[in-house]
């Protein structure tokens, strides 16, 4: 199998069974996600030393703990003396993980410290006690958000993300101080679905809202005119896989809450955030947009929902969502957007709730063969120039386009079809933007 | 059948609690632990009789005549579960955490609104309802006609085919005899499930 024969990134088409074959799930945790840098938590979830969450990168459970010295360290869950899993909170506070089974015990650095009758090891020829820590991944962050990977031929973080950071800026550096996620930890619930479909949607796909949302909009929205979706000042940008399609509206997504009192605090914040971003920068913020960083997080701005598609097999997935918010932002404003991403984009979300069943039963039909042996239309390409050369990134006139989908398909086909990272190509940053990211 | 509904309705005009009144509603949920003097007899046959009224009204999707089931003081909160340590000394239930509900009576109305939209492709065909509320227990608050009421919850759905979510639940409220019945005043909603095994919670509780 070549996933280049399943994907035509140039007009468009993806074979079905991409969503729905085993075995191309297989190789997806392998040359996907095991390769690629993947979002494991943000740094204000684990600010002191000792604090820890637990997450997936993909099906690997993985333990994310802050050392003494201030790092940020992510190893295996799973204790490599018979493989049980050692943490079972979500999160919390200590200075050891103690596996149940037989007490061997792991330091804040996955490294193995002692274990009970001890003795018995010491007497053991060729037992080393530094060979048998938790597996530690490489670990980065960017403002605030901790990737990590297990793949030691990957490119740094910084290249992954390339000129996609300067983007990212328009949701994650809008203010001094930096951003946390509000309190409670992740907002979980299952999909019967493939992965992907969540993916491309926030990727780069607005044109769904405009029907799956009509009725979640509409006691919100419908008094006051709905939401503008034109692709007259909007854009598609991608890179490596990344994409953001979004608007010049500065709060169109955010308006969806229906809180005056948010959107009247939003405004009081634009000229400030246009000194420090820029006129362009400055109306992603809230604006009318979506947004996946390859493979599987993805961000909706205005909500500042954050969340992860993990894979839990070819056909079912976790969402594991976060709200994101400046640092200094008042605590009402905070409690404002708590409340607003909650009813909107949450598994109660009068938005989210539209769009399950879309992705499952996208899924699902592909039981069918002769379903499943056909191709899905990918090709929406509306003629439009751009008309700015000042943006990084492959940069497309108009959100409403599947030019985004297309590019994170040609990247998924691109890792699957890859023998190793040497053969994945990156694009290259351009001076302009990664020195303005830093 | 309320008339308030009726219309496009100006939300921002229902009722709603001020964060303060919230934080303070959510704080006597917490507090709820069954300790005044039990409600026994007639009135406990009352409170039974409106929790199977309440849950056949929901099974009918009459979400109208439930909006009027609830006090314009209402605070209806369902929040997260975390798998926590048992030595981990942080509260569970936090009113500042993320929430799968955390609502005025305000907000109940607009989810109403987005049901009553007819655009709202996941519930039509509609989806079928059964309720089973068990294990009812009351008591006595100290205030006249107002009752801390515990029990259980089993909600089942099904729709289209295959399609279907089994939550079981338990439930605190605040109750305030009414006229014809009662009103739901507080709600506090516990689902086991740390992780939500099912896609949405298109439901009301």
């Amino acid at each position: 199998m070549k996933a280049a024969d399943l994907v035509d990134s140039s007009f468009g088409t993806i074979g079905r069974r991409i969503f729905w074959d085993p075995a191309i799930y297989e190789l997806e945790l392998e040359r996907v996600f095991a390769r690629s840098w993947l979002f494991v938590a943000h740094e204000s979830q684990i600010e002191e030393p000792g604090a820890f969450v637990t997450t997936y990168m993909a099906q690997d459970s993985v333990i994310v703990a802050r050392a003494d010295d201030g790092a940020i360290n992510v190893f295996l869950n799973s204790c490599p003396h018979r493989g049980n899993r050692v943490c079972f909170a979500d999160s919390g506070k200590g200075r050891a993980f103690t596996c149940n089974y037989h007490g061997w015990a792991f330091g804040l650095d996955g490294a193995l410290k002692k274990m009970p009758k001890m003795g018995l090891y010491k007497s053991t020829p060729g037992f080393r006690m530094e060979d048998w820590g938790l597996r530690r991944a490489r670990v980065a962050s960017y403002k605030g958000l901790v990737f990590a990977t297990f793949c030691e031929e990957a490119p740094s973080l910084e290249q992954w993300l390339g000129d996609f950071r300067w983007y990212l800026d328009a949701v994650l550096d809008v203010e001094d101080g930096g951003t946390e996620f509000l309190p409670g930890g992740a907002t979980r619930s299952v999909m019967r679905c493939n992965w992907k479909f969540p993916a491309d949607n926030f990727v780069g796909d607005i044109y769904h809202a405009l029907w799956t949302h009509l009725g979640g909009a509409e006691p919100t929205l419908g008094r006051h005119g709905g939401v503008i979706v034109e692709n007259e000042g909007s854009y598609q940008v991608s890179v490596n896989g990344h994409g953001w399609e979004f608007n010049d509206s500065f709060f169109g997504n955010a308006a969806t809450m229906g809180d005056r009192e948010l959107l009247r605090y939003m405004r009081s914040r634009q000229e400030a955030i246009t000194a420090r971003l820029g006129d362009f920068r400055s109306k992603m913020w809230g604006s009318v947009a979506s947004a996946t960083i390859f493979p599987n997080f993805s961000f909706l701005p205005g909500y500042f929902t954050f969340r992860t598609f993990q894979p839990k097999g070819p056909t079912t997935t976790e969402i594991h969502a976060w709200t994101l918010v400046p640092k200094n932002m008042p605590d009402d404003i905070k409690d404002r957007f708590r409340r607003g991403s909650m009813r909107t984009f949450s598994p109660s979300g009068i938005l989210e709730m539209d769009d399950g069943e879309n992705w499952e039963h996208s899924t699902s039909a592909n039981a069918g063969w002769v379903t499943r042996n056909q191709k899905l239309c990918y090709a929406m390409a509306p003629a439009g120039e751009v008309e700015r050369d000042d943006l990084p990134g492959e940069v497309t006139a108009g959100q409403l386009s599947d030019a985004n989908q297309r590019l994170f398909y040609k990247r998924w086909a691109e890792m699957m079809d890859a023998e190793s990272w040497a053969d994945i190509p990156t694009a290259g940053s351009d001076a302009r933007y990664s020195e303005a990211a830093e | 059948m309320s008339t308030a509904l009726d219309r496009k309705p100006d939300y921002s005009a229902f009722p709603r609690l001020s964060l303060e009144e919230a934080r303070a509603a959510a704080a006597d949920l917490l507090a709820m632990k069954g300790a005044g003097a039990p409600v026994e007899g007639q009135m406990l046959g009352r409170i039974e009789r409106f929790y199977r009224q309440e849950a056949r009204i929901l099974d009918e999707e009459r979400y109208e005549d439930w909006y009027d089931l609830l006090a314009d003081d209402l605070f209806y909160w369902m929040p997260l579960r975390e798998n926590r340590f048992r030595r981990d000394s942080r509260s569970e239930l936090d009113p500042d955490s993320m929430a799968f509900f955390d609502e005025s009576k305000a907000d109940i109305a607009v989810r109403i609104g987005r049901l009553k939209s007819n655009l709202v492709w996941t519930e039509d065909p509609p989806t079928r309802h059964v309720y089973i509320v068990s294990n009812v227990e009351a008591f006595e608050t100290g205030v006249d006609g107002e009752f801390e009421t515990h029990h259980v919850f089993t909600q089942y759905r099904n729709r289209s085919e295959h399609d279907e979510a089994t939550l079981f639940g338990r439930r605190r409220d605040l109750i305030r005899a009414v006229d014809d019945g009662f009103q739901i005043v507080r709600r506090l909603i516990l689902l086991p499930q740390s992780v939500l095994l099912t896609k949405n919670l298109s439901v009301f509780f």
